[in-house]
């Protein structure tokens, strides 16, 4: 694990998320797993 | 994960963070994903939905409702929960919210309880001695540990470099009956959660009431070239073997290296730079000798904030350490004694001390207590995890503070848990509601060689951020940990 940004807060357990606001390209109506990564 | 759970409609999306769409597709052909991987080049979903650490993954139920968001994978963990979104299973501990309050129970009270306690280090020992002293003898209390030795750990550092034996930081567990507390060594082999009963491999042990407090398995080996090339920063064998290492040193490189998160007592790695570098000076070697620090945190202890993250850092600028921070590890190459970046860089270390990596012990992972991150997950008030009476304190759970971060993993915590978990249980058994919570306060010294340590605490719960303050170092701190060392021995050995 690294960390890219100190201030950044995230979102927690229970909250809500609204994907259609993300630009994804997911429907969400079945689940989504979102995976950050960064290449090393 | 993708692949197993398509067919049940789950989505899954890779994100880049701070990457191109470029490096998105070389890396998306790279791993042959079927899933798509997106740019988020300026890194504007990263900052708004996690923690600042990569990795981070984040699943999402079909009404928006965040189900996790977590930085370690364990894919039992995680499978779990997905297949728990598809299945609309019992609630599983993966609700649990850190931050819940404390749910007010009424339990009939109980005439003679049956309290289990699964490790005897800080806080299993410190469980089981308040519960002795808090409980009449009609309520039996039970500690089992596969060593039958109590170690102070945070006295390695002093064992390393010579200022400790081995024989005066251990005391034996079996001194534990003499306080009317029933030892038992051995592994345990079997957490069984429905039957309320924990195995070892000679006896059975039912309980009203489980404390989990096995710490984190130390594993080294996970880490090719370590038992080759490092020697273990984390435990007695390594210690005493730096200390053979250290007394012929001559010169040379000295490494401490950290090469994944977590770990346990986040001062230790620096405080032990600290220690090797005043050995050094006054050995007389300082001046033919490197000494460097690499570690995958921005700064030393992150979840403390700058004002101490800084103030360590200038101590190491000042002592002439060369700190490696954001060091992405690679491998070890022992024929050549390197330690490799992921860049390709080289660094040849002659002395390297390591911090092995740490997971949760193997018999909690068929348990059911563990969760995504690979710890257990618990009340961050009240310790509590989703099984009824059962507890987990110190190093083994994961506890997510109000900044998104994790509550660090050290002794100091896992004695003010203990203390909570006791209450909880002492009322529960007396018939009250419990009123007792964690608030999440912690302090620790940090050695710094040549009779002097610094001093650190605050409140770690508080919001928006840990609020943390740093005293000046100086002798007063030192000797208040060895007073400290000395009390707990006593205290409770």
């Amino acid at each position: 694990m690294k960390v890219l940004d100190e201030s950044s807060t995230g979102v927690q357990t229970g909250a809500h998320l609204a994907l259609g606001d993300l630009s994804l390209p997911v429907s969400g109506t079945a689940g989504v797993l979102l995976v950050f990564w960064k290449e090393r | 994960m993708f692949d197993r759970f398509r067919s049940s409609g789950l989505e899954v999306v890779c994100v880049g963070a701070f990457e191109t769409a470029e490096s998105c597709e070389a890396w998306r052909q790279r791993f042959g994903l079927g899933c798509p991987v997106v740019p988020d080049e300026d890194g504007t979903l990263f900052r708004r939905l996690t923690n600042g650490w990569v990795p981070c993954n984040i699943l999402v139920a079909p009404d928006g409702t965040v189900l996790f968001a977590e930085n370690e994978f364990d894919e039992t963990g995680y499978v779990a929960a997905i297949a728990a979104l598809y299945e609309r299973a019992a609630p599983s501990p993966l609700d649990r919210q850190a931050d819940q309050p404390a749910v007010e129970r009424h339990v009939p009270s109980r005439a003679a309880a049956r309290i289990v306690v699964l490790g005897g280090g800080t806080g299993g020992l410190v469980t089981a001695r308040e519960l002795r002293r808090r409980l009449g003898r009609e309520h039996h209390v039970v500690l089992i540990d596969r060593s039958p030795v109590h170690l102070f750990a945070p006295s390695l550092l002093w064992l390393m470099v010579g200022r400790r034996e081995p024989r005066q930081i251990q005391r034996p567990l079996t001194r534990l009956a003499a306080h009317g507390i029933e030892f038992h060594q051995g592994d345990v082999s079997e957490i069984d959660l429905d039957a309320r009963v924990v195995r070892t491999e000679s006896a059975a042990f039912a309980f009203d009431y489980l404390v989990v407090s096995l710490g984190a398995e130390l594993a080294p080996r996970d880490v090719p070239g370590f038992d080759e090339m490092a020697l273990n920063l984390y435990d007695l064998e390594g210690s005493s073997r730096i200390r053979a290492a250290l007394q012929s040193f001559r010169g040379g490189r000295i490494g401490v290296l950290i090469p994944s998160m977590p770990f346990k007592c986040p001062a230790a790695p620096y405080e032990a730079a600290f220690l090797i570098e005043a050995h050094c000076r006054e050995a007389g070697v300082r001046e033919k000798t490197e000494i460097h620090l690499f570690t995958p945190e921005h700064q030393p202890m992150p979840v403390a904030g700058s004002t101490v993250g800084d103030a360590v850092v200038e101590v190491l600028r000042g002592r002439g350490i060369q700190y490696h921070p954001l060091f992405t590890f690679e491998s070890l190459r022992p024929e050549r004694r390197e330690v490799v970046s992921s860049d390709g860089s080289a660094t040849q270390i002659d002395l390297l001390l390591g911090v092995p990596p740490h997971r949760a012990p193997d018999v909690l992972r068929a348990s059911g207590l563990l969760g995504v991150s690979g710890w257990i997950h618990v009340d961050a008030r009240t310790l509590r995890t989703a099984h009824e009476g059962v507890f987990a304190v110190g190093d083994v759970t994961s506890i997510r503070l109000p900044n998104g971060k994790t509550l660090p993993k050290a002794g100091v915590f896992a004695h003010a848990e203990a203390k909570i978990v006791v209450q909880q249980i002492v009322d529960e058994i007396q018939g009250r509601p419990s009123q007792k919570s964690f608030d999440g306060r912690g302090s620790c010294w940090i050695e710094l060689g040549d009779g002097k340590a610094g001093f650190a605490g605050g409140q770690f719960y508080a919001e928006p951020e840990p609020h943390v303050r740093m005293f000046r170092p100086g002798r007063m701190w030192h000797w208040g940990k060895v007073a400290f060392e000395q009390w707990w021995l006593r205290r409770w050995c």
